[in-house]
């Protein structure tokens, strides 16, 4: 088990990366904070120590993905809002995005993962086949097609 | 699009009230943590004091004894008998009723068993069979457990004219310990005390019943099979008594004699004066 104070730097250092995750995978605000807990409770309650700090930000990820995939497989929770939420959900429309993001987050999931994971995490196919346990090839793939996507949808030049 | 992309997430934030609030979550779940295996070991250790308890209290329960079976031949033991009717100890109160004690493994058995191993036991047989006489009390604070007792070790003893069966209270047999006696020779040596003052309860420790009875029936003057050296004895001690009687009573004649003469040898140093003065003074105050 972890001291308070590792845990309380892991939140500082990984929590926008959960936070993006979530983004990508969830969409609703109000799981977030699910997945928050789920995955530091287990970093704190974690007592293998990791290799690397890289190791370690690839375990945040994967663990991530794997929380919020677990969240959507549950049935009651993809059916129903709870009553404390209920009030907020019509004033809740979501936060602004940037017109990048919302297109992003247009595509379909497989495809911003591996958005997310090669364009902000800056990692190449090998490693996002190695953490989605993905072909390097299907990402390859998975990447071209995300690309085209948004430049249809932004206009851009495609510069990747 | 690169920069683009890169830009857009990276303008994404976890509030700071979200990141307060899972800091505040994992310690309280961390804090909770470590109590589940204390938790755990408290609840074994209850258990454990629980089993400990009822161990305890279950040996409590069986090693308490609430009755005692006293047998008394030569050999004088006592059994310790607990609620359930088991023996859970054996007390030899004369060498022989230790030598017995040593001899027959009766512990833990039920009290007629018990009763009757010992009863069956070479030396008690032998004694029987020399026409000895075996007395048994039993005594406890419970009354319908002495009662069942002795009723048990009556139906034990049933064929046996030389066994006798008592029962007798809790405060008699401590007595009888207090005097290093089991009950039925304690109860025996107050009989004898009371016909004979000078008894001390080392002497009835190591007598055989059938010696003590026959000693009570000599002396108490009766009994059928003490016979004629019963009746003497009782008789000699009749005669003594008078014998006694008659030296008080002529120790006190002599007495009177002696006051008698010594008053004759002071009449006699001043004969006829002293008299007369005597007899005048006597007929002067007469008068």
């Amino acid at each position: 088990m972890r001291s308070e104070r590792e845990v309380h730097t892991a939140i500082e250092r990984y929590g926008d990366t959960v936070q993006r995750l979530c983004l990508i995978r969830l969409k609703s605000h109000a799981d977030t904070e699910d997945i928050f807990q789920t995955v530091f409770l287990k970093y704190a309650l974690r007592d293998a120590p990791f290799d690397s700090e890289a190791h370690e930000k690839a375990w945040f990820i994967r663990v991530t993905l794997n929380a919020c995939k677990d969240l959507l497989k549950s049935f009651f929770r993809s059916r129903t809002v709870s009553l404390e939420e209920l009030p907020g959900l019509a004033a809740q429309a979501g936060p602004e995005y940037s017109p990048v993001l919302e297109a992003v987050l247009a595509l379909p999931q497989k495809y911003r993962d591996v958005v997310y994971l090669h364009y902000y995490e800056g990692y190449t196919a090998a490693e996002i086949g190695a953490l989605l346990k993905k072909n390097t090839n299907t990402v390859y793939t998975l990447l071209s097609r995300a690309r085209e996507q948004l430049r249809e949808t932004l206009g851009g030049d495609g510069d990747a | 699009m690169r920069k683009e992309i890169y830009s857009a997430f990276d303008s994404v934030h976890a509030s700071r009230e979200l990141k307060d609030r899972t800091r505040a979550f994992t310690a309280r779940r961390q804090a909770s943590r470590p109590r589940s295996p204390r938790r755990w070991v408290a609840a074994v250790a209850a258990a454990c004091l629980l089993l400990a308890a009822a161990g305890i209290g279950g040996h409590w329960l069986y090693f308490t004894p609430t009755a005692a079976i006293s047998i008394d031949v030569n050999p004088s033991l006592e059994l310790e008998v607990n609620r359930f009717d088991r023996v859970i100890g054996v007390e030899g109160y004369n060498e022989d009723g230790r030598a017995l004690a040593a001899l027959v493994d009766v512990t833990f058995q039920r009290y007629d068993q018990a009763v009757e191993e010992i009863l069956n036991s070479e030396t008690v047989t032998a004694l029987l069979a020399r026409d000895e006489v075996v007395t048994i009390t039993v005594t406890g604070s419970d009354t319908a457990q002495c009662h069942r007792l002795l009723s048990g070790v009556e139906g034990e003893t049933a064929g046996q004219p030389n066994v006798h069966c008592h029962s007798a209270n809790h405060d008699q047999v401590e007595q009888a310990h207090e005097h290093g006696l089991s009950y039925g020779k304690y109860q025996a040596y107050l009989e004898l005390r009371a016909l004979d003052p000078d008894l001390t309860p080392e002497d009835v420790a190591d007598m055989t019943m059938g010696e003590i009875r026959d000693l009570l029936r000599a002396l108490s003057g009766q009994g059928p099979d003490s016979g004629q050296n019963g009746r003497g004895e009782g008789h000699h001690g009749q005669e003594h008594n008078q014998e006694g009687a008659r030296e008080t009573h002529a120790g006190q004649q002599g007495g009177a004699q002696g006051a008698g003469q010594g008053n004759g040898a002071q009449g006699g140093g001043n004969q006829g004066n002293g008299n007369g003065s005597q007899g005048a003074g006597g007929h002067r105050y007469g008068r």
